[in-house]
């Protein structure tokens, strides 16, 4: 068969997979919240249920503005972009086609929409939403940066899904928490949910947003979660890939995956249940000394440690 | 020493949220029992009910109307207005009135929450309205049985007040 | 001599010839009548030499007794647990007195409410602006006066607004209220902004008035108005029902049995109990920590179960009635309660162990909505957000009421007058409300719980009652009047003066924190706003007046009675 041709499908199955598994994940997520706050939770599937629900609602609109309607679809296609990227157990079908640095890029491109769409309503909280997004992107996206690239030097290079299975070293350690705090703010979980922040500002930017344009930002962000753990168990632990036994293997990886990103979501539910959300100036002196320890990481890792 | 600190906090906090389980009822699925003593809505049992009025004097919303039809006493409960103070029970003589364990008053229509009650009472034979018992509630406080019941008769008692005598004749 | 004709000998001697009537209201309560241009020399006096605590005004119209409008200045002596009312008289043609607020800041809502209400001008007020009416109600109708009927209802006006600060230089103005996802109240708060930091802030309320006081001197008698009191709040309900008919106790010298005051003081603990278990909850929510909320009113919840079997009902709870209760606490039901309070104080130690080894939300509490003892006392806050600025203010303490004088009260303090100082106050109250819930069912006396109260009790009589609810002093002021109801009845609730306080302690502060600000007050505008029926129109498009959706609900009472018969 035509290799572009293999390519296309392998891509589109990796897509639906994203777009299919992305909320079932959310609803294990939530399961395990109520079970923390001793309640019994909604059902697993409520995930699919309101982004059903919010895509056929009216699409209600305060502002004319082209970049208020672009924002959500944008953001939503470059986070799909981005997962064709990242290696869920199985071999990602756009390895070759870029590296970690257009994977910050896409993921970056993303929370700008985020921005320019609160920012192009005239709400006040949207405004605020989005300068507090601004301030903490750029200190996550750093901190995520860095720790990739922890990886990456002592890989010998920047293609993620050739970074798979790179061997484990002390560097890595660091490299892992400051991914993992990162992580937490990046999927907008407390204590860093602060440019959404609903009891402040009304969810910040996503403040003007109804129907589809809301169930686009919604499922970005499941997506965010689904491929932000997938990255971290393939890139910090090394991963057993089932590689050579065809399509079989394939399913057993990405089922094995699944359950670690599930493992990983059980932490980071944790601590988004047990935890105030912090004020912004808090968040950027921690995230500013987190960057320290990410580059120091990075220090170890040039050395080969 | 900062961090064993917060982890200690976190830790505790753990402790208590699991050692609860989970506390959800599955209410509305299966009924909840409310307690002997609540007070719910009234209910009325009108074979006991010997139309004294009682209630309708301590309602601290007002919410019941009496209309005296020729040997009829009608008393009209409007419960949509109803506070479940539980005062009518409290002052009814007879125990007709009592509060119910029924909590699941949200009605689409509501005529669902208006009950009447229709007492027949000897009537005078001079004016055809009913006779007024002396009741445990007698007299009760100043704005009272009998101004309500005038004010809901005909209009040939409606401007006049209600002379001692006059009561005393009827 | 007892302490309140050692305050009104002080008084005399001070004002000399000024005070034109001095005379004692009823035990522990004083008053003294001045000429209304007096009051706010007066009031200074009262306030910095008598050191007394301002708390309320009412005004009344006597204007049918031919004696005008008068003037009541509220002043409690917490240290001589002695009231002192401050009176003047003024002509009903052009009823005005002189504004004490430019003297004693914390009168500064409470006059703007009898100048809307009563139309009495206080005149020298800072801030003269409406407080209470709707923008659109028609100047010249005050409600609160006698020959206004209690239905009344003024044509609705459109695009009439009354005027709001405007901020100065490049600010953001932040709408919060009139909803808001943490304050779910009807309050309009026009925050300016600079970046995160707060500079300045307006307040616009009072959207719904409900003319609870107009109904209860016109409509309503002596023991119906407790079951509408419960109503004034969601949360301290009992609270409002005791102090309304303590007032008309008061008033009235009924004598009150023992076991019926022991009983509303278990009552009271007991709403205390879930109202700070509540609170807490509500302060997680709002820093986004939701489990607290889960976790508190999970314990919370017996708690109310316990109330529904022995009241009745989980909240209004219905039991006073003025000469005591409805309901006794039997023997049989003792070893529950203490069952229940026993779990909830074992778990209350875990939390407040938890609590205070948590230092991310530490972090969020402390050095925020800071708030100076100084200005706590000028602006005459009360209940925790005193207490949290190390004032030792504790109405249980200073005006003793119920059972209070006879078991042990610990006042809570604390000094670092921040969030997280209001935050431990209730942490620890909560514990001291289970002390004295056990001592009250240990030492409880005989019955009865109830004496006989014939509602015909001479007019004129004035009767001053205040409870320490949850968030602070409640109080309810009586004076008897005709046909089985009071002549005026005034209510305040501990949020009318906690709110004054809200700009003080939001200035210079991040957006972040305002919310938890705001929370650790404890706000309660149900309490807040009493007085008025009101119609306030939707900024939305489409704009329904009260007189179509009232048109509205007839049409589907018609329809509904249609298809019934």
């Amino acid at each position: 068969m035509n290799p572009a041709i293999v390519t296309t499908l392998k891509a589109s199955a990796y897509i639906g997979l994203t777009l299919l598994a992305s909320p079932l994940l959310e609803g294990v997520i939530r399961k395990i919240k109520a079970f923390i706050q001793s309640r019994k939770g909604p059902p697993v599937s409520q995930p699919y249920l309101d982004l059903a629900k919010l895509l056929v609602k009216e699409d209600l609109s305060s502002t004319p503005s082209l970049v208020a309607r672009l924002a959500p679809p944008a953001a939503f296609a470059s986070v799909l972009a981005a997962s064709l990227f990242v290696p869920y157990g199985v071999a990602a079908p756009a390895a070759r086609a870029g590296d970690l640095f257009l994977f910050i890029y896409l993921i970056t491109f993303s929370s700008t929409c985020v921005m320019a769409g609160g920012l192009s309503h005239s709400s006040p909280f949207s405004h605020i939403g989005s300068s507090r997004e601004m301030m903490m992107l750029i200190t996550i996206e750093a901190v995520i940066l860095i720790s990739l690239l922890i990886v990456g030097v002592s890989g010998h290079t920047a293609l993620l899904s050739s970074l798979v299975g790179t061997s484990f070293r002390f560097s890595f350690v660091l490299g892992l928490i400051c991914y993992l705090f990162a992580m937490q703010a990046m999927l907008g979980k407390l204590p860093f949910d602060i440019p959404e922040a609903e009891q402040e500002i009304m969810g910040g930017p996503f403040v003007e947003y109804s129907g589809p344009s809301l169930a686009l930002f919604k499922w970005t962000f499941y997506m965010k979660q689904l491929f932000f753990g997938s990255l971290f168990f393939n890139l910090f632990v090394g991963w057993p890939h089932f590689a050579g036994w065809g399509w079989i293997g394939s399913v057993v990886s990405f089922a094995i995956n699944f359950l670690a990103v599930l493992i990983l979501g059980l932490f980071v539910v944790l601590i988004d249940a047990t935890n105030p959300r912090l004020r912004i100036d808090q968040s950027l002196r921690f995230f500013a000394g987190l960057i320290g320890v990410a580059l120091l990481g990075m220090g170890l890792a040039a050395f080969g440690l | 020493m900062f961090g064993l600190k917060l982890l200690r906090g976190k830790f505790k906090e753990a402790a208590i949220c699991l050692s609860a389980g989970r506390v959800t009822l599955p209410y509305p699925h299966s009924p909840v029992e409310a307690p002997s003593a609540f007070r719910g809505l009234p209910q009325v049992d009108a074979r006991r009910c010997i139309g004294c009025g009682g209630c309708v004097s301590v309602c601290t919303s007002n919410l019941i109307s009496v209309v005296d039809e020729g040997p009829l006493a009608r008393f009209a409960w409007d419960l949509a207005k109803c506070t479940y103070c539980g005062r009518c029970a409290e002052a009814c003589p007879e125990d007709a009135v009592t509060m119910a364990r029924l909590f699941e008053t949200a009605t689409d229509d509501i005529f669902d929450l208006t009950m009447t009650v229709e007492v027949f009472m000897a009537s005078c034979s001079r004016c055809g309205r009913c006779y007024r018992t002396q009741t445990p509630l007698d007299p009760p406080a100043p704005r009272a049985y009998h101004e309500r019941r005038v004010q809901a008769l005909c209009d040939k008692w409606k401007d006049k007040p209600v002379e001692p005598e006059s009561e005393a004749s009827l | 001599m007892t302490e309140s004709s050692r305050i009104l000998q002080d008084i005399r001697s001070h004002l000399g010839d000024s005070a034109l009537e001095c005379s004692e209201l009823h035990a522990s309560a004083v008053m003294v009548t001045v000429a209304p241009g007096d009051l706010p020399d007066a009031s200074a006096f009262l306030d910095k030499t008598l050191d007394a605590r301002f708390v309320i005004s009412a005004g009344t119209d006597f204007r049918r007794a031919g004696k005008g409008f008068r003037v009541d200045h509220f002043f409690s002596q917490d240290r001589c647990k002695t009231w002192v009312v401050l009176r003047a008289y003024t002509s009903a043609e052009d009823p005005k007195v002189g504004s004490i607020t430019p003297r004693v800041p914390a009168a500064g809502w409470a006059e703007r409410e009898f100048q809307d209400l009563l139309g009495i001008k206080a005149e020298g007020h800072p801030d003269p602006r409406r407080l209470v009416l709707a923008d659109d109600w028609p100047e010249g109708i005050h409600p609160l006066r006698r020959d206004v009927p209690y239905n009344i209802r003024p044509e609705p006006a459109n695009n009439v607004a009354q005027p709001m600060a405007v901020p100065k230089g490049n600010v953001v103005v932040v709408p919060i209220g009139p909803f808001f996802p943490v304050l779910e109240e009807p309050a309009f708060l026009k925050v300016f902004v600079e970046g995160e930091e707060v500079v300045g802030l307006d307040y616009r309320g009072f959207f719904n008035h409900r003319g609870i006081e107009k109904l209860g001197d016109s409509k309503l008698t002596y023991n119906e108005i407790p079951f509408l009191a419960e109503r004034i709040c969601g949360i301290c309900g009992f609270v409002h029902s005791t102090s309304y008919v303590q007032a008309v106790e008061n008033a009235a010298g009924t004598d009150v049995p023992l076991r019926a005051k022991y009983i509303r003081s278990i009552v009271l603990e007991l709403e205390r109990i879930h109202s700070h278990l509540l609170w807490l909850g509500i302060a997680g929510h709002i820093l986004g920590f939701d489990t607290v909320l889960m976790q508190t009113w999970r314990m919370r919840e017996p708690l109310m179960w316990l109330m529904e079997k022995i009241t009745g009902n989980r909240k209004t709870y219905g039991m006073n009635v003025v000469g005591g209760v409805r309901r006794d606490i039997p023997k049989e039901s003792h070893s529950e309660i203490l069952e229940t309070v026993g779990k909830i104080e074992r778990e209350w130690l875990k939390v407040i162990s938890a609590v205070i080894d948590d230092t991310p939300l530490l972090m969020r509490l402390s050095k925020v909505g800071v708030f100076t003892p100084q200005d706590a006392r000028d602006l005459g806050s009360v209940g925790p957000t005193a207490r949290g600025s190390r004032q030792p203010i504790d109405t249980r303490i200073d005006h003793p009421y119920a059972a209070y004088d006879r078991i042990e009260v610990r006042g809570i303090w604390k000094d670092s007058c921040d969030v997280a100082a209001r935050t431990l106050v209730r942490l620890e109250e909560t514990l001291e409300s289970i002390r004295e819930v056990k001592q009250l069912l240990a030492e409880m006396p005989e019955r009865p719980i109830h004496v006989e109260f014939t509602e015909a009790i001479p007019p004129g009589l004035e009767g001053i009652s205040a409870v320490e609810a949850p968030r602070g002093e409640v109080i309810h002021y009586v004076l008897t009047g005709e046909d089985a109801r009071p002549y005026r009845w005034r209510v305040r609730a501990p949020t009318y003066a906690n709110l004054q306080a809200l700009g003080v302690s939001l200035k210079g502060m991040s957006i972040a924190d305002l919310p938890i600000t705001l929370g650790s007050m404890d706000p309660c505008f149900s309490c807040t706003e009493r007085v008025q029926v009101v119609d306030v129109r939707s900024r939305s498009v489409r704009i329904i007046t009260g007189r179509e959706l009232s048109d509205m609900a007839r049409r589907r009472w018609d329809r509904a009675g249609r298809s019934r018969r």
